[in-house]
């Protein structure tokens, strides 16, 4: 056994894979995080108090893995969908009663979406109430709370595609409240719409928006967002006993 | 080649020199940075653990609870109640007060202009890591969250009971009962508690008014989107939710 994993660790195509050796001492460790696109969003070495589920919560790892849940099982969706006002909802219910799992694909798609926009807004309470908005992490913060509203507009956008009464009436409820902007209200409404009231122009809109463009600006957001946590030094509770010694240091 | 790889000697993997020696507190030399550990293999545990946990519990949710799906949209045909999706039933909640100028585009620009300016009202680097800063900002947080129930729970009922706009109808203009007056009390209501803590006998400091500012704001979201969701029925009157008339359930909307 023991040679066995010596001939793969040493094999060409592991060596190929991995630039580092087995992770079982410090400088492995070290080089495993740094040689490792994913695990580089990482420090090597992490604070104790910075990994405490009662400091985070993990309350931003679970919405990120919602956003990577929401972008699988929204291209599965994609498979069976078609954004016409005549097909769409039809596409829905072939789903859920003919496509093997069809129905628990859109129920993980539905609740995977209202989880996202329930955490993150947790999310943004920790951040505040921890404090961890304090410099550097001002900039941090800002980029959060425009996630957040980007958060907002893929659920919202997302809430119209199955093209039912509840889709309907809540994307014209919704919709509305922008037409009472006093400068640019109607236009708003209109750019949002492509049209008076919401039919087919809305729908293609709403549904490019959906799988398109809001997902990328979260993409973007979302690596820029955990590339300033590990450059302002990683979760804010990292700080608090440093500070303390350096003043004892004096 | 095998010679030539022999001619050098093994790799160490890492090099060191010394290039200055500095004066400070803490050196490196072997041990780490106190209080720390290898971030691997614990953090991708940890985060397996969240993203596995979470995933089942999608999974399990969605194999219990299925996703609504009413009848093809029909334009002519209004739901009643017709609601948005629950995060904007707070905003929704709101155009049953006041105008939707001021409802739906000058108060959800001002909270999201609060927020975005929180960091740079409080700058200052003290209590940062902390859950609401020290047993006061604890306190602090409590009485607000509680105040805010309160009084919002109170404005939304009390206007929902004698609304202005029908009150004085005829005597006052739409501007003083629709925007005026609703905003005045909305903006009382929201400063109250900041100027009772700033006028403390103990004094405060930026942080503090911006945990009952944020407590307050995130407080009025939670009971006006709890009111819009969870309590307003058929016609947009309020009910209560386990006595919805109609069979209407709020929960099928969502």
């Amino acid at each position: 056994m023991k040679k066995l994993k010596e001939f793969i660790l040493n094999s060409r195509p592991w060596k190929s894979f991995f630039r580092h050796g087995w992770p079982d001492n410090p400088l492995d460790r070290s080089l495993i995080m740094t040689t490792n696109i994913f695990f580089h969003l990482h420090p090597v070495r992490v604070n104790k108090k910075s990994i405490k589920a009662s400091y985070s919560m993990g309350l931003g790892i679970i919405t990120t893995v919602m956003y990577i849940l929401l972008s699988l099982t929204g291209i599965m969706l994609m498979f069976y969908y078609v954004p016409s006002v005549e097909t769409a909802y039809f596409d829905i219910v072939t789903l859920q009663t003919k496509v093997p799992f069809g129905q628990l694909l859109r129920n993980m798609h539905r609740w995977g979406a209202h989880m996202m926009v329930l955490t993150a807004i947790l999310h943004m309470a920790r951040v505040f109430y921890t404090g961890a908005y304090k410099p550097p992490r001002e900039f941090n913060w800002v980029i959060g709370v425009i996630l957040l509203i980007m958060t907002f507009v893929g659920s919202f956008t997302g809430y119209l595609l199955p093209w039912d009464q509840l889709a309907f009436w809540a994307i014209t409820v919704g919709t509305s409240v922008a037409a009472y902007e006093p400068l640019m209200g109607k236009t708003i409404q209109k750019l949002l719409l492509g049209g008076p009231e919401v039919g087919q122009a809305a729908l293609t809109r709403f549904y490019a928006l959906h799988i398109m463009v809001v997902p990328a600006v979260l993409f973007l957001l979302i690596a820029l967002h955990i590339w300033r946590v590990r450059k302002d030094g990683g979760l804010a509770a990292n700080e608090v006993k440093d500070e303390v010694e350096a003043e004892d240091g004096k | 080649m095998a010679n030539k790889e022999q001619s050098f000697t093994k790799p160490s993997g890492k090099t060191y020199s010394l290039v200055e020696i500095v004066k400070a507190p803490t050196t490196m030399v072997d041990k780490g940075p106190d209080n720390t550990i290898f971030a691997f293999p614990i953090v991708a545990i940890l985060e397996l653990i969240i993203a596995l946990g979470s995933t089942l519990f999608l999974v399990l949710f969605s194999l219990l609870k299925d996703a609504p799906l009413e009848e093809l949209a029909n334009p002519l045909i209004t739901t009643d109640p017709a609601k948005a999706p629950w995060y904007f039933m707070g905003l929704q909640e709101m155009l049953e007060h006041m105008h939707p100028t001021l409802a739906g585009i000058i108060l959800p620009v001002l909270a999201v202009g609060f927020l975005i300016s929180i960091p740079y009202i409080d700058y200052s680097r003290e209590g940062a890591g902390v859950w609401f800063t020290s047993k006061r900002g604890k306190r602090i947080v409590g009485w607000t969250a509680l105040y805010t129930t309160i009084v919002m729970s109170g404005f939304v009922l009390l206007d929902n009971a004698f609304p202005p706009r029908e009150l004085f109808r005829d005597v006052l203009p739409n501007l003083v009962t629709q925007s005026i007056l609703p905003g005045g009390v909305m903006a009382l209501l929201v400063i109250l508690p900041a100027i009772v803590l700033w006028k403390s006998k103990e004094g405060s400091n930026p942080r503090e008014i911006m945990l009952v500012l944020f407590t307050v704001l995130f407080f009025t979201a939670v009971v006006l989107t709890l009111t819009g969701f969870l309590f307003r029925g058929p016609g947009f009157e309020l009910f209560l939710p386990w006595a919805m008339p109609g069979g209407y359930n709020p929960f099928d909307g969502l």
